[in-house]
């Protein structure tokens, strides 16, 4: 199954610094859920391994990570990540598209996620990904706004209970409210994640 | 015959008392989990089952590799296909089969399962049947020697030429694509087996959820009569079945390795599938896509019905229709309508999902022949501005015109169609509805009202046409009556929850004047039942139904010629009343059944073969025709497109009844599966092959509060060739409610341009077509 999820946000903080960060994969990793970069092949090739756990299904990719485009002009990126479950239950392919854009008081942040997932995780339907993969995506930008604010270490540890809490609270969230306020929210599963 | 007794089977059902193959526990009994693929297409580089092997229980792991040595790694499928048992190279759909864990118990085996590690090298799959016939599609089937593409059969029926010119020549004509999709079974009990091979005497006892038994039997043989498993070795039980409904008539590959590993280890294996193993792998039907088309004159009379077929099979053609058959019964596809031009032509394919098609509650592909003319009948309707029930009226084939061939070649035996819809339409009060939905139509509200008035063909069947395999479809009947005058009868079918227990010992009762509750029936285990095929296609009464009328009437015959002779008058001079003999014009010389039945053991006459014994297999002469017509009103609200079912009408007609309780039963679960494809229910694959919803939290298994308040009801039209008159009905409900459903929302949708929608029509459907016609934002 595939899904494509993106967001966008500011930062209080000179392009230059930001684009350091996301220029460079064993930063950028450290701030993805789950993720680690195992070994670095060359400077645009790395192997790396992401756990996502979710209810009763725990797997775990290993596989290559590779920076397909790296603009220091126009300040754009593309990185591209392959991985097969360890056990043999499925395989999981990513694209991550990131761009920047200065504003007055900093920077613009622009992210895009293609994923596809084949195998156990896939047949949890689309419906539950998306969240799922929407959920990441917060942790994710919560953790590179830390990183970015000077914080040495960020939890980026995943845990399906509290994951799930936040998903059913958005969910019925969203019921009330029509829509979910994105920015309130995006704090939550890191501190939920930490308790 | 004709009345409710409460059903023999329920006193043990609703006490938990079942037996079914869950609850078979044997001394040593050892337990199977499998491990399945991620992907939908892959080379299997590597499995290893290093860490499987240290888990405390776990003591073997078998493969494709390993059951290649014995032969075992493939078999054949009803309809003379292959399939993989375990894999050597290569998995071809998400969920196959790759290796069995044996283990000492459940969760050690489920434990095992999980730590195996397979490498695959994953390819792409081809999911879409149409790119499946495209020139760039992969080859599928390579182990299929010479194949070349990733087509399977071309069938077709009817006379082309003159269709096609009916076509350019009419009036009117009408078209529509149609995909009847892929949905599943979903019985309660899932699939599973204890195979228990007993070294010593070389013999195989199988217990399995199979809806046909002998033919099971006889299957297995064939498979392992090599290894020295030959048919009188084979003893297949089938205990009580948690539903069948077609998903448990296909040898499944769990079965056959569960086998395997018990004559390899001479221990007992189990299989117990769970609920998304039995969705995801098993026993999938329907996936027709149709493309149907009508023509007609001016004032509405139909003139011939022209139709072309896409059938997805998956990975194999596991289908379980009649040999001659690739496309089940479906050219009943010309309805009840009378015409004599048709023309139906059908391909199947091979693409990377999970084999089948089962007939799920249906006689072989009926339900998609029936959704087709049905909707295509209403598209007409819509196209000349006449009242659906009206251009039905005008078209029937009249109660009069019975035999009446069909332009595809079947004789519909008897139909009182006319009669049906009629007391459909007084039930529901047809006029009163469309003038409420005039009004509410001006009122910009959506109602809508669906007929269905749909011919069924089941009681497969005769056998110049009809086998398995080779095997011809007759079924079998054996009543023994013991002296006290109670008996046991066996039989070759094997009930799954519709009631044989009641309705054969009614059909006896009735023609040998023996209490039902002295009747014992007893189907499932072939050491002992006589051979029959089983019961799917609505075929138990139609065959196994008339078998055991036969073989009481046999009865009948000698218990006559022992009254006779305990009278001391001639046969002649006999009369019979159920349950006695009596002289003519002296009814108080009589002979009760029950004392005919004890002379037979003891004081028969001279010459007589002692005892009250008798078997009949049942060839039918002709198939049967059960019809029905449905009315169905829904309103659709208009901000959140959901769709009610404010009422639903069924009169059936399935000939004589034997237990009207049981015959409502059946109507009232049917409905209930007529209406899970109509509203809610379909198999999702996406482009990768992963399965969407492969578990019951999102696959939508309608339960009674989706259930609307049936109103069922009957006309009677006997069968003319069946002995006791009857046809059969599982089946009808599911076959006709769900275009009368479809048919209903389409009429409600109809002012805003909508001439046809796909099934399962969900709400988001409804708000996706009425947005794209801008009537809601």
């Amino acid at each position: 199954m595939r899904t494509t999820i993106k967001k966008d946000f500011s930062v209080e903080e000179p392009i230059e610094k930001v684009w350091d960060y996301l220029a460079n994969p064993t930063k950028i990793v450290s701030c993805v859920p789950g993720a680690s970069i195992t070994e670095e092949i060359d400077d645009r090739n790395f192997k790396g391994e992401v756990t996502m756990k979710f209810g009763p299904v725990k797997a775990k990719y290993s596989g290559e990570i590779a920076i397909q485009e790296l603009d220091m002009e126009a300040k754009k990126m593309v990185m591209k990540g392959r991985g097969l479950d360890s056990k043999g239950k499925g395989s999981a392919d990513m694209v991550m598209n990131g761009s920047l854009n200065p504003t007055e008081t900093g920077t613009d942040v622009h992210f895009s996620m293609e994923i596809s997932i084949i195998g156990m995780l896939a047949q949890f339907g689309s419906r539950l990904i998306n969240d799922v993969s929407d959920q990441l995506l917060n942790q994710f930008v919560a953790n590179f706004k830390a990183k970015l604010a000077g914080a040495e270490e960020v939890d980026n540890s995943i845990n399906a209970g509290a994951m799930m809490g936040t998903i059913v609270k958005n969910k019925i969230g969203g019921l009330f409210s029509g829509k979910k306020d994105k920015e309130q929210e995006e704090q939550k599963p890191k501190e939920e994640a930490s308790k | 015959m004709g009345h409710s007794i409460k059903r023999k089977e329920d006193a043990r059902f609703i006490q938990g008392k079942g037996n079914y193959v869950d609850d078979i526990k044997l001394p040593g009994m050892l337990h199977m989990d499998i491990v399945r693929s991620p992907y939908a297409y892959a080379k299997i580089k590597s499995i290893n089952a290093e860490e499987a092997l240290k888990i405390p229980g776990v003591i073997a792991v078998v493969t494709g590799k390993d059951l290649e040595k014995y032969n075992l790694h493939w078999m054949p499928t009803l309809m003379s296909d292959t399939q993989m048992v375990l894999p050597t190279d290569t998995v071809m759909y998400q969920a196959q089969e790759v290796a069995a864990v044996i283990a000492t118990d459940r969760y050690a085996a489920r434990d095992g399962k999980e730590a195996v590690m397979v490498d695959y090298e994953p390819m792409k799959p081809v999911i879409d049947p149409f790119k499946a016939l495209d020139e760039d599609a992969p080859v599928l089937r390579t182990d299929k020697e010479g194949k070349t593409d990733n087509h399977i059969w071309n069938w077709s029926v009817g006379d082309k030429e003159a269709t096609d010119k009916l076509f350019e020549t009419a009036d009117v004509t009408v078209k529509e694509q149609m995909h009847i999709p892929r949905i599943h079974v979903a019985s309660i009990e899932t699939c599973g087996c204890v195979a228990d091979y007993n070294k010593v005497e070389n013999h195989l006892t199988m217990y399995m959820t199979t809806q046909a038994p002998h033919a099971i039997r006889t299957v297995i043989a064939l498979v392992a009569g090599h290894v020295g498993l030959t048919e009188e070795k084979v003893r297949v039980i089938s205990p009580d079945i948690g539903g069948g409904f077609g998903g448990k008539v296909p040898v499944y590959p769990g079965y056959v390795i569960a086998i395997a590993v018990s004559f390899l280890v001479g221990k007992p294996v189990k299989w117990i599938e769970d609920r998304s193993e039995n969705l995801q792998a098993d026993s999938f039907a329907r996936d027709y896509h149709i493309t149907a088309e009508m023509a007609a004159t001016n004032e509405g009379k139909i003139q011939g019905i022209r139709f072309k077929l896409l059938a997805d099979h998956g990975y194999t053609d596991a289908a379980a229709n009649p040999s001659k058959f690739p496309t089940g019964l479906f050219s009943i596809c010309t309805g009840s309508y009378d015409y004599g031009t048709a023309y139906l032509e059908a391909d199947a394919v091979y693409t990377n999902k999970p084999p089948g098609g089962v007939a799920y509650r249906c006689s072989f592909r009926v339900t998609e022949a029936v959704h087709a003319i049905e909707r295509i009948t209403d598209r007409l309707a819509l196209e000349i501005g006449k009242d659906p029930a009206q251009l039905r009226f005008e078209n029937f084939i009249k109660k009069e015109d019975f035999p009446w061939k069909s332009p595809t070649g079947w004789e519909y035996d008897s139909g009182d169609y006319h009669a049906g819809l009629q007391k459909a339409m007084d039930a529901i009060e047809y006029d009163a509805l469309r003038k409420e939905q005039a009004e509410k139509r001006a009122r910009g509200e959506m109602m809508g009202i669906g007929i269905s008035t749909f011919t069924e063909i089941v009681g497969a069947g005769p056998s110049k046409d009809f086998d398995i395999l080779g095997i011809k479809m007759f079924d079998s009947a054996e009543i023994r009556v013991h002296p006290t005058g109670k008996a046991i009868a066996r039989f070759g079918t094997k009930s799954q929850g519709q009631g044989h227990e009641t309705t054969y010992a009614q059909i006896i009762a009735e023609e040998l004047g023996i209490p039902a509750e002295h009747i014992q029936i007893e189907e499932g285990d072939t050491d002992t039942a006589p051979y029959g095929l089983g019961t799917y296609a609505s075929r138990s009464t139609p065959t196994a139904g008339a078998a055991a009328a036969v073989a009481a009437r046999k009865l009948r015959d000698k218990a006559r010629k022992i009254a006779a002779y305990l009278l001391e008058v001639s046969e002649e001079d006999l009369e019979w009343e159920p349950g006695k003999f009596f002289v003519k014009g002296a009814p108080e010389k009589a002979k009760t059944i029950q004392e005919i039945v004890f002379a037979a053991y003891t004081n028969h006459p001279q010459g007589m073969e002692a005892g009250f014994e008798a078997t009949h297999y049942y060839d039918p002469p002709n198939l049967t025709f059960p019809s029905g017509a449905y009315i169905c009103v829904v309103d659709i609200d208009k901000e959140t497109c959901e769709i009610k079912v404010r009422r639903f009408v069924a009169i059936d007609d399935c000939g004589n009844i034997i237990n009207p309780m049981i015959v409502q039963g059946q109507v009232h679960g049917g409905l209930t599966q007529g209406i899970a494809p109509a509203m809610y229910e379909e198999l999702i694959y996406d482009e990768d092959g992963n399965i969407l919803n492969g578990t019951l939290m999102d696959y939508l298994v309608p339960t009674a509060v989706e259930s609307p308040s049936w109103e069922t009801g009957h006309t009677i039209t006997p069968s003319p060739h069946h002995p006791i008159g009857a046809k059969g009905v599982g089946e009808s409900p599911t076959v006709g409610a769900p275009p009368a459903i479809a048919n209903a929302i389409v009429d409600a949708l109809s002012p805003y341009g909508i001439t046809h929608m796909d099934i399962p029509i969900t709400p988001y459907k409804v708000w996706k077509v009425l947005k794209a016609k801008g009537v809601v934002e």
